[in-house]
C-alpha cells in the first residue's frame, strides 16, 4: 500500500504542475488552452535536443524549455487570441483557434522532431528501497523539483507585484483596469507564464517519461480534467486536482486490478458523479 | 474539384483551393510508365510511428527502384509512384482514403494500420477491386468470403505461441502475466495470447490489467502485476512509444522475470527511453538482425537513413509489402490491371527473398493454417532479444 | 417576415436542394469523381451529429461529448440489425430514440453544470462511452461488430420504393442520396425547431437561465428536451456510417470526433442553423483536398484553420450573411 501512495503522490506532483499553467490561462483569458499539452511536448522536445543530444547540463535544458515556451506562449497571445477574442461575440469561439493551433504545433512537432519516441539518459542512477517501497532517485528529484516549482509559482502569484496584478484580473477584469491595472500586459505575461510552466514540466519529465510528438492531445484533456475536479481557474484547485487524479489512478489501479478492463471506465464514472454532485469542482467558482 | 457542391455560400472554400492546387502540381517524369501504389494509415497523432514507418519504407524502396531506371513489369517499364493517404486513425477518414485510390486508379493498396481501418475499409476494396495489405490482425478480413485483403505481417496468434514455447522450453517461464492498452488492436491481441499460453499449459497469473494509452507513467499500471512476480510480462500490442516506458517502470520496481511483446520495435527508442533496463527484451522483427540480412537489405536501411535522417527498425517488417506487389506483378504482368489475376498468381507465386542472406529464403504467400486460404505475406518471424541498444536474434520461426 | 424576405428564403432552400439532389450528381458525373460521393456522404452525416451539437450551444452548453452518441447510435444500429435481423430502415429512428433516451439520464444531473465544467463532462462522456463499448459483451467488446449486411429494400403494399443497396451498381450513390436526405429533413426539422415557441425559450435559456427560471419556465426539462434531440441526432448520424462501413468498432468515434463535431459548430458560426453544415463541409472536405500535400498536410490545414479563425471569428457565415437569425 506504502508504494500505491507513493505512486499517487509522485504521479500527483507532476500532474498538479501540468494543471497549474492551464488553469492559469484560463483564470486570466478565459480560454479553455487546446494547445497546453503540444507546449507540454514542445518543451520536452528542447530538452531533449540540449540535454540529450548536445549534452549540456540539464538544468540549461530546462531552463531552456521553459524560455522558448514563454516566449512562444507571449507570441500567440499577442498576435492570435488577443485579435479573436477582441473581435468575436462569444468567448468560447477561441477554442477553435485553441485547437487549430494545438493542430498547427502537432503538425510542426512531428515535421521537425519526427514520428519516434525519445527519450534522455536517466539524470540520476540508483532506486531507493525502504521496507516495501521501491522509489527510483530520478522520481524523487523530479518530484521534488515539481513541488519546489509549484510552491515558487504560489509565492510569486501571493506576494509580487505581477502575482498580485494576475490574481486581481482572473478576480475581476472590468475590476482590475479601472483600478489601473494594465490588462492587457499582464494577459500576456500570464499566457507567457502558463506555457512556460508546459514546457518547463514537460522538460522535466522527459528525464522519466520522454516524449513523443503525438501525445500532446492526450496531455490536454487529462490536464482539463484535473482542471475540473479541482475546479477550474483557481490554483489550489488544479494542485489539489493533480494530486485526486493521481491519488484515484494509482489507488484505482491497484484496487480494481481483478476487473482490469473497467479501470479507467470506473474512474471516469465516478469522475461524472462527483461532478454532477459539485458542478464546479473542489472550488471553482461559478462560472456560466 | 470542379464537383464540390459549389454553391455561391462556399466561396470560402477557394482559400483552401487554391493552396491544394498549388500543392497538386508536382513534376511528373515522363521517360517511363507510371505504376501508382497506394498507403493508407496513419501518419499523424499518437500513432503516427507505424503509419510513418511503413509510408517511409515504400518511399525509400520506390525511389531506390526510380533511380535505377524503374521496375521491368512484362515489356514495360514502370516507374512506381506511391499515393499516400493519412487517415488520422479514423476509420471514417480510411474509408474516404480508399475511394481515394480508387479514383486514382491504384489497385494495391498497403494499410490500413489498425482493426477498425481495416474493417472499415473492406467495402471499398471488395466494390472498387483492391488488394489491401492490413497491419491488423482480425481473422475475419483474412478467412473467405472476404477475399482482398492480405495480412502484411505476423500476427500475433502466429508469434506468440512460438515465442512462448521457446520460451517455457528454453527459459524455464511457468507464470505469465498480460497488460495492455484498452484499445482494440491490444485488447483483441491479448485475448489471443492468454488463449495461446493456456494451450501451452503456462500460468496465466494476470489478464485483465489496462491502461490508458495516453499513460506517461506506467508504475501505478505495473505496481500490482510485478507483485505476483510472473516468469514472463507479455505486452500485448505494445505500441513502440510505450514499451520503453512499461519496461523502464517494470524493472525499477523490481520485476526480474523476461518481458516479450509480439509487435516490431525500435532499438534506439529502446535505448533512449529504457537504456540498459531493456536489456533481455524480446520482440519480433522482419529481416532485422545483422545476422540474417543481406547486403540489399544494409543498402535500404543505408537509403532509408539518407533519405530520412533515421532508420527505423519497424520498417525491417514494412519493406515487404512493397517488395510482395512488385515482385507479384512481375511474376504476372497481367495482374496490373486485374486483381483475379493477382489473386490466381498468389496461390502459386514464389520469388527469392533478397532481403536475406539466406539465398534459398523466398517471398511466398502463406496463411492456409490460420484463414484457410492464402492471404498472408511470410515475412520471416525473426524473434529478437535486445541487447545493449542492438537486436540479436533469438531464433528465426516460419508460419504456413 | 415580409414576403419579400419570405420570397429569398424559399428560393434560398430551393436553391440547396437543387444543388445537393441535382447539381452535385451531375458535376460528379460530369468529372467522374465518384469517390467524392462518399467524402459527401460523410459531410452530410457528420454535419448532423454537429448540428445536435449546435442546438446544445444554442442553450449555451458546450458540448463535447457528441461522439458517445453517434457512438452508441452505431452500436444500436448494428445490434439490432445483425443480432434480432431488424432492418437497418427500422433501426435508424430506433438508434435516434436510444440515444435521445440514454441523454435524458445522462443530461438530467449533467446539466447543471455550466461552461467549462459542463464541456469536460461530456468529453470524459466520450471516453466512458468508448470504454462501455470495449468491456460490453453486447458490443463484442475489443473485436467489434464487422460484415454487418448493407441496409434492404423498402416496400410499401408490395412495392420498392428504396430498392437493397446491395443492387446498386455505385452502393455510394445511394448512401451519398440517403444521407443528403436525411440531413435536409434534420436541418429543416432544426430551423423550425429555433423558430418556434420553444426555439425562443431555448435562447432565452443561454441568455439567462436564473432568469428564464423566474419567469416561470421549466428550466431543467427544456434544457433536457434539447439535449435530447441533439444526441437523438447524433444517433442517427452514427447509425448510417456504420451502415455504410458496415463494421463498428470501440474507436468508431473518438474524443476527436467530438471535438471536431464541436469546431463544425464554432467554423461555421454558432449564430446560425447551418453553420454547422458548412463547417463541417469546409473542415472535412478540406483535410481531404490537402491529401496530396503528403507529410504538410496537417501544417496546412492548421494553417489555414487559424486563419480562417482570425479572420472571421464568429463563423463563416457572418461573411456573407449579415442578417444574423439570433444574437
Amino acid at each position: 500500500m506504502e508504494q500505491v501512495i507513493a505512486n499517487g503522490l509522485y504521479l500527483g506532483a507532476q500532474y498538479a504542475l501540468i494543471a497549474l499553467g492551464l488553469t492559469l490561462i484560463f483564470a486570466l483569458m478565459n480560454v479553455l488552452n487546446f494547445a497546453h499539452g503540444q507546449m507540454y511536448v514542445l518543451g520536452g522536445f528542447v530538452t531533449y535536443e540540449v540535454y540529450g543530444l548536445l549534452h549540456w547540463p540539464f538544468v540549461v535544458a530546462l531552463v531552456a524549455s521553459a524560455l522558448t515556451l514563454a516566449v512562444l506562449g507571449a507570441l500567440i497571445e499577442r498576435f492570435l487570441f488577443r485579435t479573436v477574442i477582441k473581435r468575436s461575440e462569444r468567448e468560447e469561439s477561441t477554442m477553435l483557434l485553441a485547437a487549430g493551433v494545438a493542430y498547427f504545433l502537432d503538425a510542426a512537432i512531428l515535421l521537425l522532431f519526427g514520428e519516434k519516441q525519445r527519450g534522455v539518459h536517466k539524470i540520476l542512477n540508483g532506486v531507493f528501497i525502504w521496507d516495501n517501497l521501491i522509489l527510483p532517485w530520478d522520481r524523487i528529484l523530479v518530484a521534488g523539483l515539481a513541488i519546489l516549482f509549484i510552491v515558487a509559482f504560489i509565492l510569486m502569484m501571493q506576494f509580487t507585484k505581477p502575482g498580485r496584478a494576475m490574481r486581481a484580473l482572473a478576480q475581476d477584469r472590468v475590476a482590475a483596469q479601472l483600478m489601473g491595472v494594465p490588462v492587457a500586459f499582464y494577459g500576456l505575461i500570464g499566457f507567457a507564464l502558463g506555457a512556460m510552466l508546459a514546457g518547463l514540466v514537460g522538460g522535466l519529465l522527459v528525464t522519466i517519461t520522454g516524449v513523443n510528438s503525438g501525445i500532446g492531445g492526450p496531455i490536454s484533456i487529462k490536464a482539463f480534467m484535473m482542471v475540473m475536479i479541482g475546479g477550474a481557474g483557481v490554483v489550489g484547485g488544479a494542485i489539489a486536482g493533480g494530486f485526486i487524479l493521481g491519488m484515484l489512478e494509482s489507488v484505482g489501479l491497484t484496487v480494481l486490478h481483478a476487473y482490469g478492463d473497467i479501470t479507467y471506465l470506473a474512474i471516469f464514472v465516478a469522475l461524472m458523479i462527483f461532478l454532477a454532485i459539485r458542478p464546479n469542482g473542489l472550488m471553482g467558482k461559478p462560472w456560466g | 474539384m470542379r464537383s464540390r457542391p459549389s454553391s455561391f455560400r462556399f466561396a470560402l472554400l477557394g482559400l483552401a483551393s487554391v493552396i491544394t492546387l498549388a500543392a497538386a502540381a508536382f513534376p511528373a517524369d515522363a521517360a517511363n510508365k507510371v505504376l501508382k501504389i497506394g498507403f493508407v494509415g496513419v501518419t499523424s497523432g499518437p500513432a503516427a510511428a507505424w503509419g510513418t514507418s511503413n509510408v517511409r519504407s515504400m518511399q525509400t524502396l520506390a525511389d531506390w527502384w526510380n533511380s535505377t531506371g524503374g521496375v521491368k513489369i512484362g515489356d514495360d517499364t514502370y516507374d512506381i509512384d506511391v499515393v499516400t493517404f493519412d487517415d488520422q486513425k479514423d476509420p471514417k477518414r480510411a474509408i474516404a482514403g480508399m475511394e481515394k485510390m480508387a479514383q486514382e486508379g491504384i489497385h494495391y493498396v498497403v494499410g490500413p494500420n489498425v482493426d477498425d481501418g481495416a474493417a472499415a475499409v473492406r467495402p471499398v476494396a471488395e466494390k472498387s477491386g483492391i488488394i489491401y495489405f492490413p497491419y491488423a490482425f482480425p481473422k475475419e478480413l483474412y478467412t473467405k468470403p472476404a477475399a482482398n485483403a492480405v495480412l502484411g505481417m505476423v500476427a500475433n496468434y502466429q508469434s506468440g505461441p512460438a515465442i512462448y514455447k521457446y520460451l517455457k522450453e528454453n527459459k524455464g517461464v511457468k507464470t505469465i502475466a498480460f497488460v495492455a492498452a484498452n484499445e482494440s488492436d491490444p485488447l483483441s491481441q491479448r485475448d489471443g495470447g492468454v488463449a495461446a499460453a493456456k494451450a501451452l499449459g503456462l500460468d496465466v497469473v494476470a489478464d485483465k490489467d489496462t491502461y490508458q494509452n495516453d499513460t506517461r507513467d506506467f508504475t501505478p499500471v505495473l505496481t500490482p502485476i510485478v507483485k505476483l512476480n510472473p516468469d514472463l510480462l507479455v505486452l500485448s500490442g505494445v505500441a513502440p512509444a510505450n514499451a520503453p516506458l512499461l519496461i523502464r517502470s517494470a524493472r525499477e520496481l523490481g520485476y526480474k522475470g523476461l518481458i516479450s511483446t509480439e509487435t516490431a520495435q525500435d532499438a534506439k527508442v529502446l535505448e533512449e527511453g529504457a537504456g540498459e533496463l531493456a536489456n533481455g527484451f524480446i520482440s519480433v522483427g522482419g529481416a532485422s538482425t545483422p545476422e540474417i540480412r543481406s547486403k540489399s537489405m544494409d543498402e535500404f536501411i543505408d537509403r532509408y537513413t539518407k533519405k530520412f535522417g533515421e532508420y527505423n527498425d519497424e520498417s525491417n517488417t514494412k519493406i515487404y509489402a512493397l517488395q510482395y506487389i512488385v515482385d507479384t506483378l512481375k511474376a504476372d504482368p497481367k495482374a496490373i490491371d486485374s486483381i483475379d489475376e493477382f489473386k490466381k498468381t498468389m496461390d502459386s507465386f514464389s520469388a527469392p527473398n533478397p532481403y536475406l542472406k539466406d539465398s534459398s529464403a523466398t517471398l511466398h504467400y502463406v496463411g492456409t493454417t490460420s484463414f484457410g486460404q492464402k492471404r498472408q505475406l511470410a515475412v520471416p518471424l525473426v524473434v529478437n532479444e535486445y541487447e545493449d541498444g542492438k537486436f540479436k536474434t533469438l531464433f528465426i520461426a516460419n508460419v504456413d | 417576415m415580409t414576403p419579400m424576405q419570405r420570397g429569398t428564403r424559399i428560393a434560398g432552400i430551393g436553391a440547396f436542394l437543387v444543388v445537393v439532389f441535382i447539381a452535385v450528381p451531375m458535376a460528379i458525373a460530369a468529372a467522374h469523381r465518384t469517390d467524392l460521393y462518399y467524402t459527401l456522404s460523410s459531410v452530410a452525416l457528420l454535419s448532423i451529429a454537429s448540428g445536435g451539437v449546435w442546438l446544445t450551444f444554442y442553450i449555451g452548453r458546450i458540448n463535447i461529448g457528441q461522439g458517445a452518441f453517434a457512438l452508441v447510435g452505431g452500436y444500436v444500429s448494428a445490434i439490432l440489425v445483425t443480432a434480432y435481423g431488424l432492418s437497418f430502415w427500422l433501426s435508424l429512428p430506433l438508434a435516434g430514440l436510444f440515444c435521445a433516451a440514454a441523454s435524458v439520464l445522462v443530461g438530467l444531473p449533467i446539466l447543471r453544470l455550466r461552461g467549462v465544467y459542463f464541456a469536460m463532462v461530456t468529453l470524459v462522456l466520450t471516453e466512458v462511452a468508448r470504454l462501455s463499448a470495449l468491456a460490453l459483451s453486447v458490443t463484442n467488446g475489443a473485436k467489434g461488430i464487422t460484415s454487418i449486411p448493407a441496409p434492404g429494400p423498402i416496400g410499401l403494399f408490395g412495392l420498392t420504393i428504396v430498392p437493397a443497396f446491395d443492387t446498386f451498381a455505385e452502393r455510394n450513390v445511394a448512401f451519398y442520396f440517403l444521407s443528403v436526405t436525411v440531413m435536409a429533413l434534420c436541418f429543416a426539422g432544426l430551423w423550425r425547431l429555433v423558430n418556434s415557441r420553444v426555439g425562443r425559450l431555448f435562447a432565452a435559456l443561454r441568455q439567462n437561465e436564473d432568469l428564464a427560471s423566474s419567469m416561470g419556465l421549466n428550466v431543467p426539462a427544456l434544457r433536457v428536451l434539447a439535449y435530447a434531440i441533439s444526441s437523438f441526432l447524433g444517433g442517427v448520424g452514427g447509425a448510417i456510417f456504420v451502415a455504410i462501413a458496415q463494421s463498428i468498432y470501440p474507436s468508431s468515434f473518438t474524443v476527436n470526433d467530438s471535438v471536431n463535431f464541436m469546431l463544425n459548430c464554432f467554423l461555421g458560426g454558432l449564430g446560425y442553423v447551418f453553420g454547422p453544415m458548412l463547417g463541417t463541409l469546409v473542415l472535412y472536405f478540406g483535410w481531404d483536398l490537402l491529401f496530396q500535400t503528403g507529410q504538410y498536410q496537417l501544417l496546412i490545414y492548421s494553417g489555414v484553420m487559424i486563419l480562417l479563425i482570425l479572420l472571421l471569428p464568429n463563423g463563416l457565415f457572418s461573411l456573407r450573411l449579415p442578417s444574423r437569425r439570433s444574437s
